[in-house]
């Protein structure tokens, strides 16, 4: 699993797009065009962009420690399916959103807590970890 | 013509960006013998805004190179008429001007002038790099917090994200400035 993270519009998903270039074909989810999460994919490159957006549809009703163990599932189907075939790769996209002020409201504080322990989750089960400053990628892990 | 070189620093509020910009500038031009300029993108219209631009301006008096202070709120390439092969200009700040430009027009903000503005900005950036030896753009860090539901934010953040990332890959070398402490972020040698 490769974790791609920094701040919105900072050009993570144009940084993806050439880092995998050589790889095609690439299967591109992406949560900002309401595309639903799948969990079995089509090819062996896949990359979910914007991974908390789909965090966001918990908000309202569980709480920030319901959603990080809901999500720990979910990241451990995704390495069960790396699992299944040496070539696979997860590369999943995630917007930082976890370095402003707090939020006013409750539900969006929730996302916040949640979408930081959500990340440290991906990235602890990734083999690499990428921050990415305005197009520079800085790799973490 | 030799295209100026250009810099790129950011970091966050009071986080010594500006003294960092503006000792960068002194060095090149003690080392160039080139003149420097100041590029004052910002209005004052508060007593909060006059601290701000008198304690830059104290700094800039103990330059042992004397700066020249030029204020364009909007439309910043009209600097090189003033400005030669051999000056450093150094434009604080980036965020500033893309409020003038975005919001002293009354203009909506629709994808057409969003798009005219970008354009507008990056072509000033580029018609001062064509004059000078050396431009250094200061800019503020975009928030990193939930924008996503608020419309304003997003659209603004999304305008100054964009233009960090294209300044960013012109650049011959970018920093973030962490409390005081410039990181190098893109660049050879350090200055």
């Amino acid at each position: 699993m490769h974790f791609v993270t920094g701040g919105a519009y900072n050009g993570k998903a144009k940084w993806v797009r050439n880092y995998y270039s050589e790889k095609a074909p690439v299967q591109w989810i992406s949560a900002y065009q309401d595309e639903a999460l799948p969990f079995d994919f089509d090819e062996d490159f896949v990359v979910l962009q914007g991974v908390e957006m789909w965090l966001r549809n918990d908000i309202q009703e569980q709480t920030a420690e319901a959603i990080r163990i809901k999500w720990q599932e979910i990241i451990k189907r995704w390495r069960i399916w790396e699992e299944e075939k040496k070539t696979r790769c997860c590369i999943i996209i995630g917007a930082d959103i976890t370095k402003g002020i707090v939020p006013i409201e409750a539900c969006n504080r929730t996302w916040r807590d949640a979408s930081g322990w959500f990340f440290q989750d991906i990235a602890a089960a990734s083999s690499r970890v990428d921050i990415i400053w305005y197009g520079i990628a800085q790799q973490v892990k | 013509m030799a295209k100026a070189a250009l810099y790129f620093i950011t970091g966050g509020v009071r986080s010594g960006k500006s003294r960092f910009a503006e000792q960068t500038a002194q060095e090149w031009a003690i080392e160039q013998h080139a003149t420097l300029h100041y590029l004052a993108c910002g209005r004052v219209f508060d007593a909060e805004m006059a601290e701000r631009v008198n304690r830059h301006q104290e700094d800039r008096e103990k330059s042992p190179i004397p700066w020249k202070t030029w204020e364009f709120p909007t439309d910043i390439e009209r600097i090189v008429d003033g400005i030669n092969q051999d000056s450093v200009v150094l434009l604080d700040c980036l965020t500033t001007l893309v409020d003038n430009e975005l919001f002293t027009q009354q203009k909506p903000l629709e994808a057409e002038f969003l798009e005219e503005t970008f354009i507008k900005i990056m072509n000033g950036i580029e018609e001062i790099q064509r004059h000078a030896a050396c431009l250094i753009i200061v800019s503020n860090e975009v928030i990193q917090e939930p924008i996503f539901h608020n419309e304003f934010l997003h659209t603004y953040a999304k305008m100054l994200g964009l233009l960090h990332q294209a300044i960013v890959e012109r650049a011959d070398a970018a920093y973030m400035v962490e409390w005081g402490i410039p990181v190098m972020k893109k660049g050879g040698t350090p200055i």
